[in-house]
């Protein structure tokens, strides 16, 4: 069952935390927190869910203590603690999440890695070395500096961790060239239970059985801890091409990146504005208006990015728009204000994002925006194509509404998030693109997996025997 | 042309325009909607890398949108008032770089001064603070040592401020020797505190108090100019002071504007590399954000390096963290020095708090004024 306000209030505390937390403050003496205002702070993430708690003046999820390890030891150290108690641990990077993955379910400690900050280049590898802690635009900016990219971009840039984009699988907006960040990982050091540091090495490629690194990609916390990573790095883009369309249909305007993307060009960034978003993002372009808009830049060496350019402009069916959309999509893509007017007071709006193969694109976004809308007290319902793959494509939708009169908000939420995945699933989509599963999604994470969601329960339990490794999140 | 909310017009149908439309229109026409500290609170921290103190300290309690939540529960009376919850609102630079990435483009400094404020009228003040506010009262002096100097006379004032009179005297002097060498009749009189250190800490009254004093005192020397080397004792004269409808006649510059003024006429030249750190108060409080790489840029022969970044705390302002938390403060300004090792080892700033913060681990920190008198008597 979701959670909801009520129920997470009814969860039972596990024993042991008493004596956990005692041991850990002499252990760790300052880096360990017991505050009111340290254990408020990290008892929610983003998930809309957290924010109504939040207006309301209620902590339902408290952790009884937080840690901020300042080295790789201190986070062993903190590990097996908990473990020996029995105590939930809840890894904590910028939480930005938007699914409650954070969220201290189960009381216990928060593990904050926002202090592991060391960063290290090495040119000849095209390789950095980062602690989880490492902040996004600090690593880019690092690397920019040095002449490299880690051309990695999510909407949570400024807030989040390089350890908390490991974690959740993240990805950015530049991903059609670069990848997401499973792309980018080489290697990784994590501690799991009982408070062990393994140490997964990074190399151009290994085959020494199944690649254990994914394991820890986009586990969400539930098997161990993520300390550091070692990620891909490219060189500066040499040029970069802003390029936009106005296209008549949303079939179109797909089937021109499938073809592009067949051809085997690799714009960084592509994004497909449904009629709705393009209206609501592109208002100031007359040209665009009322039209499915399309922003494009294509970026790299200069030979390639000039040829892979003259692909674009090839393939894609629609009228060119010029630079200037692309430019203000630059500009505002990090402008997040609408929850913070919207929430407070009472209208529900969020994001929800999946993804298909091309085969199935258009039946799906249709599907999903009819289910959305099915819902009473929706008021609007609509998407943008935000990230794009040879086989298929992930839609990225945003829907907002009034509960109806009886209706809780939380009640509302769930309606509406329940008709998206279900219609996500019976269109052939996948549950998640990104945004991962956290709390909230995991009550469709059994319809998604099928038979296999039994090896993931059975793998968390291997490592995680007393089920303390984030507790409650993406596994029932 | 379309306007910014004409798509939703269109999107929502008219039956649901006269029900749960309704709200959303109240929303979009600004006719309903929540306090700004709220706004902050529910914001993913689009600021979180700008902040000095989110970086280094990584905290969530101290991450701005962290203090805005603590701010709002605190004044909501959901989190006691006491020193313990405080001191994430204490842990706060007021350097306002979170305003420059900020949708709203909020200060958080600002939206949690009221709380602070609050805090300060009830009586619960960290003793690190009791001692500045009783040397103001006392001295009007923020390290307890009232001005002795002679008032002196002219038409345009070099105010020094606490951290040139008390930690950098000869920076005064060197200063009050560059502005006569410009042509300038400059003179100094015996000073009280801008006021700023009360103002950062919450108390606003005695802020207002020390300030009437010291405009009474400026206002009565009859410049026509007040030049200062310290940007925050310029943007209090500046910014602060008319907010709070205290009246300073004289025209007040930092100094490196006055130089921006004049700087076309004075053919200066240098060998060499240097790199600059514009304070916070320069660059984001009184807008003069290219200032200082500006004036590097016109020195003949000079190489100017960017340090790996612009903007970014020394570690010392908003009068709170030093106090509070030295380390915490040490850290940021360790911080800085590296992005500024990015650039050069030689330092130009324009701040006299940023100068003896970032001295030091390989840097030499040197104040504009002096950079450029070094070259004027070559």
């Amino acid at each position: 069952m979701t959670l909801t306000f009520d129920e997470v209030l009814k969860r039972p505390k596990r024993d042991g935390s008493d004596k956990a937390v005692a041991e850990l403050k002499s252990l760790l003496g300052d880096k360990v927190s017991t505050k009111p205002a340290d254990l408020f702070s990290y008892s929610h993430d983003y998930w809309l869910i957290t924010f109504h708690w939040l207006l309301k003046g209620k902590v339902p999820a408290l952790p009884d203590a937080v840690v901020f390890p300042e080295s790789e030891e201190d986070v062993v150290n903190a590990v097996q603690v908990a473990y020996e108690n029995g105590v939930p641990i809840y890894p904590y990077g910028g939480g930005s999440g938007v699914l409650g993955a954070t969220v201290p379910e189960y009381g216990g400690i928060v593990i904050d890695l926002k202090r592991l900050r060391d960063l290290r280049l090495y040119e000849d590898d095209l390789m950095v070395e980062a602690g989880a802690g490492v902040n996004g635009y600090y690593i880019e900016e690092y690397l920019n500096r040095k002449g490299y990219t880690l051309g990695h971009f999510p909407q949570s840039f400024y807030p989040s961790t390089v350890g908390g984009w490991v974690a959740t699988k993240a990805i950015g907006q530049f991903s059609t060239k670069y990848g997401g960040i499973e792309d980018m990982v080489l290697g990784l050091r994590a501690v799991i239970p009982p408070g062990k540091l393994i140490e997964l090495k990074p190399h151009p490629r290994t085959a020494t059985g199944p690649d254990l690194r994914k394991l820890f990609v986009g586990s969400e916390g539930i098997l161990g801890i993520v300390t550091k990573v070692w990620l891909k790095v490219r060189p500066y883009p040499e040029e970069r091409y802003l390029l936009s369309f106005a296209s008549e249909s949303l079939e179109e305007a797909l089937d021109s990146v499938r073809r592009i993307l067949h051809r085997g060009a690799r714009p960084a960034v592509v994004r497909i504005y449904d009629r709705v978003e393009t209206k609501r993002h592109f208002y100031k372009f007359e040209e665009l208006y009322g039209k499915i808009g399309t922003v494009m830049i294509v970026e790299g060496d200069s030979k390639l990015a000039r040829a892979e350019k003259e692909i674009v402009e090839e393939e894609f069916k629609g009228v060119p728009t010029g630079e200037e959309p692309v430019r203000h999509w630059l500009e505002t893509r990090f402008n997040v204000k609408e929850i913070s007017e919207f929430a407070p007071v009472g209208v529900v709006i969020d994001t929800i994002e999946v993804a298909v193969n091309w085969s199935g694109a258009m039946n799906l976004y249709e599907n999903v925006i009819r289910a959305m809308k099915s819902v009473k007290g929706t008021l609007m319902a609509s998407a943008h194509a935000s990230h794009f793959y040879d086989q298929g494509v992930c839609f990225y939708f945003t829907f907002a509404g009034v509960p109806p009169k009886g209706k809780s908000a939380e009640e509302f939420y769930n309606a509406v998030w329940d008709a998206a995945m279900r219609a996500t699933l019976e269109s052939g989509g996948t549950i998640s693109h990104h945004h991962g599963i956290g709390r909230h999604r995991k009550r469709w994470l059994p319809e998604e997996l099928g038979d296999a969601y039994e090896v993931l329960r059975r793998i968390k339990l291997a490592i995680d025997e007393k089920d303390v490794m984030n507790p409650g999140n993406m596994v029932v | 042309m379309p306007g910014k909310w004409d798509w939703l017009k269109d999107e929502i149908g008219l039956s649901n325009l006269l029900t749960g439309g309704r709200m959303l229109f109240k929303v979009i026409q600004g006719k309903l909607s929540v306090d700004d500290l709220t706004k902050c609170a529910l914001c993913p921290n689009m600021c979180r890398h700008a902040c000095p103190v989110s970086i280094i300290e990584g905290r969530e309690t101290t991450s701005p949108a962290g203090k805005a939540r603590v701010a709002l529960m605190i004044r909501e009376g959901r989190l006691e008032l006491n020193l313990d919850n405080l001191e994430p609102l204490y842990t706060c630079l007021g350097c306002d770089l979170c305003s420059l990435y900020c949708p709203f483009e909020f200060s958080v400094a600002d939206l949690i001064r009221p709380v602070k404020e609050k805090a300060v009228s009830k009586g619960v003040v960290f003793e690190e603070f009791r001692e500045v506010f009783e040397n103001l009262e006392t001295s009007g002096d923020v390290c307890g040592k009232a001005d002795s100097s002679a008032d002196g006379s002219g038409r345009v004032l070099y105010f020094r401020g606490c951290t040139v009179r008390n930690e950098r005297p000869e920076l005064a002097e060197k200063t009050v020797e560059f502005l006569r060498k410009l042509g300038y009749d400059v003179f100094t009189v015996k000073e009280t505190c801008c006021g700023l250190p009360a103002y950062n800490l919450g108390n606003t009254e005695l802020f207002k108090k020390i300030a009437k004093k010291t405009a009474d005192k400026l206002n009565a020397t009859g410049a026509e100019l007040i030049v200062t080397s310290c940007p925050s004792c310029a943007y209090a004269f500046r910014v602060l002071y008319p907010k709070h409808g205290i009246n300073l006649k004289p025209r007040v510059l930092h100094v490196a504007e006055l130089i921006g003024e004049v700087i076309p006429k004075l053919e200066l030249r240098a060998e060499g590399t240097v790199t600059y750190h514009t304070p916070c108060k320069l660059a984001i409080h009184l807008g003069e954000k290219e200032l200082l790489r500006g004036l590097l840029e016109r020195v003949e022969g000079l190489e100017v390096k960017a340090p790996r970044r612009e903007l970014f705390c020394c570690g010392h302002g908003g009068s709170a963290v030093s106090r509070l938390k030295p380390k915490l403060a040490e850290e940021i300004a360790a911080e800085r020095r590296e992005q500024l090792k990015d650039g050069a080892t030689r330092v130009v700033t324009a701040c006299p708090s940023c100068e003896l913060a970032l001295n030091g681990d390989g840097l030499e920190v040197i104040d504009i004024v002096e950079f450029l008198l070094e070259m004027m008597k070559k």
